[in-house]
């Protein structure tokens, strides 16, 4: 028999956590409203005239949706070929596509310039996207479009950012499929060309998990920060736009204009974002029914090991994934010698790693700024992980007694965090704290809030399909064994959820290290400084010393160390088959 | 359907809470309000990445006094009165350091600044021009003036530009870059530095040119960092990474080619515009915020401030000029020689910044949209 969930103490906790959510977004607006002395409506119906929010608008949409575009481009043939054959290293290749995912968005930016510039890769290949001379001078000479170069590194980025949507999505379904689906479609009359093919087997089976992985990648590009700051310094999104006016936005009779902008934008943004959450759930709703319990082994087996065709893809897409962040690596060890006046040379050398270490250069040693960032994720872990489960864990009991339409609510409810800006999350933190009690901006834990806020949807989004595909029976089977409550719990639920809670662990670990944009957003003093903090502190600062990008870029290498590890110990807990979720 | 929904809770949620929300009441006459933190003995200063308040010193007070700082950083001088503005119900800082002649008239109108009792005798007569009241002291000062790359003007065959109009011309079509008066505080020195150039102009007002300049397409960043490392082509932003190097001239420090030369060997292809009021004197304050918890600390790191100490290697430490009587730039690797001196700086006094400022920047906004 399975038990009946005990309703009070679950809703207590989602009630406390939605309210955590939504309330700074409520908070913020509501300070916004009694700033601009407009209703949120109003708000929205003048968003065309507001300054730089319309061009903010186009720019993000474009940009978005040509992100999601070209992850689907690069995405799609990896994770067919990674999933239709026998990979001995699958579980490292599906690793390392996952990394970028986690990326602080400053390193993955730092990671693009040094490949675009005028002494990286792409520059020597003839592709100069960053001052656009030569193959892109001339697309935007003979097309009009300013700054091509620009927009399309910017496009690659958030498109190796979100490759592991991709794969995460679309990978596990293919390893799971039958073969002789291939093979009995192949008898048909449908079967016959490759558009019957992927009318009447692809498309069904894997357009639910791409368009899902579609909307999150065009979700994740649209809230785009760090990236468009750097990549595109002619462009803003709307997010951008928003957080160069966040700072004095919220205060009366004071910059009344940065209040506008902050409100008409955010509002824009949210009700886009809602409308991208809610076709990620439904799509992720369809993609889990159609998961089928096929042995993954079995199907690899039988299409055997990959072909050179697909070894090029995979491989190519392993040396997308590892570039940016090689280049961070290397650029680490590599300090320039002499003036622009004198002559300028580079040697290898450790230095730039010396320097991170003992502070010289910092507030702090990276080795105390990693400390902190470890406590932080730890806390929030300890928070999300069980609030997440808990939140997971209801949707599916609703699902169970078949009430969708609450279950759907609820799905949608857990996803709303991330459809609001990280500058309203700021501001409304910041407003409650200084409301309710100012005492906590001396807490040195105050960072955790927001992180709990924005990771909490990543532990649904995993443990949610994991839950789903749990069978009852297993816990009945379980119950009758005459063991304690806990270890009938264990055998008959736990193990099987298990690999995903340890996945879903290492997102919010891995999420919480490299968040940068709700901490900085907060009153704290500087003494609490995490590794993403130390990594932006040292890129702003003048670079005549030549070992201020060295040391930023090794305190970025060991953010992306410390990613690595985690991402390689939670695939050893994935079981076979599992998507890792998202 | 389900979409204007959640709009409507949320703004059904929103409503019965605005009440409770509003700002409290103004202070009319500013008076020193309680502390808006708990006093821990720490030291909290508000400022922004100001490379003079390295650990180094930071620590050195501590010695010197055995009180703790710590450092609330924010991006750069609006920050700061950002800060302290949406905080103004619980101060959390109890000194800052960074806010410049354009932004502290806002700030004492506001009372976000108490009444200090640090000695200003030494201090030079650039530096207590603008304002010499008991809320604030000079930390450090600069002049704000154009600066543009030698080697690139000599390449193209341009001449020099003599009047701030030269450059609208063809020649300089997207070779400008200007970070903007509204996110910056180089940009709004700027702004204030062609409100009083074209004062003196007998033809043509401030808004026409920057219309033509937007017109020209001049580029504007969001902070100075972008428009020097970023585009400026005679910097150091060859350094950097993600330098474009488009900008020929854009805003900076009148002594920046100073910096960039003792930094480089005594070399430098970067000098100033020096045309007479196209610059604004950049003073630096440091202050007692209201609602400061540890005021005797704040007394003190404001004296540490303002010491021979720390004002005798300004110039390197800071990159800026001491407010002291008696310090000037150092010879060393041609710092001095290749700073330029305005000879007709823009002083404009308290009173005009504080009335006209956000009409200027309105303008300014108004003026650059429509172009």
């Amino acid at each position: 028999m399975r038990q009946t969930p005990r309703w009070t103490p679950r809703f207590v906790v989602i009630f406390a956590y939605l309210t955590l959510a939504s309330l700074p977004f409520i908070l913020a607006l509501v300070r916004l409203q009694v700033v601009t002395g407009h209703t949120p409506i109003e708000a929205f119906w003048r968003f065309g005239g507001v300054y730089g929010a319309s061009e903010a608008l186009t720019f993000t949409l474009i940009e978005a949706s040509a992100s999601a575009l070209l992850t689907i481009i690069i995405g799609l043939p990896i994770a067919w070929h990674l999933g239709r054959h026998e990979w001995r290293a699958a579980a490292w290749y599906r690793a390392i596509f996952s990394v970028p995912f986690v990326m602080p968005a400053i390193v993955a930016a730092m990671g693009f310039l040094l490949l675009i510039d005028n002494e990286g890769m792409l520059f020597a290949l003839g592709l100069d996207f960053r001052t656009e001379t030569g193959l892109i001078g001339e697309v935007a000479e003979r097309t009009g479009w300013q700054h091509p170069g620009h927009f399309l590194a910017l496009v690659f980025a958030h498109a190796w950012f979100n490759l592991s949507l991709m794969i995460r999505f679309v990978e596990p379904t293919l390893a799971r499929l039958d073969p002789a689906w291939e093979e009995q479609l192949g008898l048909l009359a449908q079967g016959q060309t490759r558009l019957g093919r992927i009318r009447h087997l692809w498309w069904p089976v894997l357009g639910p998990a791409v368009l899902c992985a579609a909307s999150l990648s065009f979700l994740f590009s649209f809230t785009s920060f760090a990236l468009v700051k750097w990549l595109t310094p002619f462009n803003n999104t709307l997010e951008s736009l928003m957080a160069k006016s966040g700072g004095s936005a919220g205060i009366e009779n004071y910059r009344v204009d940065t209040s506008e902008i902050v409100m008409s934008a955010s509002i824009v943004q949210c009700l886009i974002l809602l409308a991208a959450l809610y076709l990620t759930a439904t799509l992720q709703q369809r993609h889990s029914s159609r998961f089928s319990l096929i042995s993954e082994s079995g199907a690899r087996a039988t299409r055997g090991p990959p072909h050179w065709k697909g070894r090029l893809i995979v491989y190519s897409g392993l040396i997308f994934a590892i570039a940016p962040m090689a280049a961070a690596l290397l650029a680490s060890f590599r300090v320039r010698h002499g003036t622009i006046g004198t002559g300028m040379s580079y040697q290898w050398s450790s230095a730039g790693w010396s320097a991170a270490w003992s502070g010289d250069l910092s507030t702090m040693g990276i080795g105390e700024a990693l400390g902190h960032s470890l406590l932080y994720a730890v806390c929030t872990l300890c928070i999300a992980l069980p609030t997440g489960w808990l939140l997971a864990s209801t949707i599916h009991a609703l699902e169970l007694q078949n009430r969708p339409k609450l279950a759907k609510a609820l799905d949608v409810a857990t996803l709303l965090p991330l459809a609001v800006s990280a500058v309203m999350v700021g501001l409304g933190v910041l407003l409650g704290v200084l409301k309710w009690m100012p005492s906590l901006f001396q807490w040195d834990l105050l960072p955790v809030l927001p992180h709990v806020i924005l990771t909490v949807p990543f532990v649904v989004r995993v443990m949610l399909p994991a839950m789903r595909s749990v069978e009852p029976k297993w816990s009945e089977q379980a119950t009758v064994l005459n063991l304690s409550p806990l270890r009938s719990w264990y055998h008959g639920y736990f193990s099987f959820v298990r690999g995903p809670a340890v996945v879903a662990s290492s997102l919010t670990v891995a999420f919480s290290m490299g968040e940068f944009g709700a901490s900085w957003l907060l009153v704290r003093a500087g003494s609490w400084d995490t590794l993403s903090v130390v990594v932006d502190q040292l890129m702003s600062r003048p670079k005549f010393d030549p070992l201020v990008q060295p040391a930023a870029m090794a305190a970025a290498s060991v953010l992306m160390m410390v990613t690595f590890v985690l991402f390689f110990l939670a695939e050893r807990f994935r079981p076979e088959g599992d998507g890792g979720g998202f | 359907m389900k979409l204007s929904m959640t709009l409507m809770v949320l703004m059904l949620l929103a409503t019965p809470l605005s009440g409770c929300l509003e700002q409290d009441a103004t202070v009319d006459e500013c008076t020193v309000l309680p502390p808006g933190h708990d006093d821990d003995g720490t030291l909290r200063i508000l400022t922004y990445d100001i490379t003079a308040l390295s650990e180094q010193v930071t620590d050195e007070f501590t010695n010197q006094t055995s009180i703790p700082v710590e450092m609330i950083k924010v991006d750069d001088a609006g920050g700061i009165l950002d800060q302290m503005m949406l905080t103004k119900a619980a101060q959390q800082a109890d000194l800052m350091i960074g806010l410049d002649n354009t932004y502290l008239p806002t700030a004492i109108e506001n009372c976000l600044l108490q009444p200090h009792t640090t000695s200003v005798a030494n201090l030079s007569a650039s530096a207590s021009t603008f304002y010499d009241g008991p809320l604030a002291v000079p930390f450090d000062q600069g002049d704000v003036c154009l600066n543009y790359d030698e080697d690139a003007l000599s390449e193209a065959n341009i001449s020099v530009p003599t009047h701030l109009s030269n450059l609208t011309e063809e020649q300089w079509k997207g070779k400008v870059a200007f970070p903007s008066p509204v996110s910056s505080s180089p940009g709004r020195a700027f702004l204030v530095a062609t409100m009083e150039y074209f004062s003196h102009q007998s033809e043509g007002d401030a808004m026409t040119w920057w219309s033509a300049m937007i017109d020209n397409e001049a580029i504007i960043t969001s902070g100075w960092t972008e428009a020097y490392e970023t585009h400026y082509t005679g910097g150091y932003g060859e350094y950097t990474e993600g330098y474009i190097g488009d900008a020929w001239m854009t805003v900076s420090y009148c002594h920046s080619p100073g910096v960039e030369a003792y930094y480089s060997g005594n070399y430098t292809h970067s000098t100033s515009l020096m045309l007479e009021h196209a610059n604004f004197h950049q003073v630096e304050y440091t202050g007692l915020i209201n609602g400061a918890a540890q005021t005797e600390g704040a007394q003190l790191f404001m004296d540490y401030l303002l010491s021979e100490e720390i004002n005798a290697n300004m110039p390197e430490n800071n990159l800026m000029y001491s407010v002291l009587e008696g310090y000037d730039l150092p010879e060393t690797d041609g710092y001095r020689h290749h700073a330029d001196v305005p000879n007709a700086v823009t002083t404009m006094s308290y009173e005009e910044i504080a009335t006209n400022m956000e009409t200027w920047l309105q303008s300014w906004k108004t003026t650059t949209q429509q172009a």
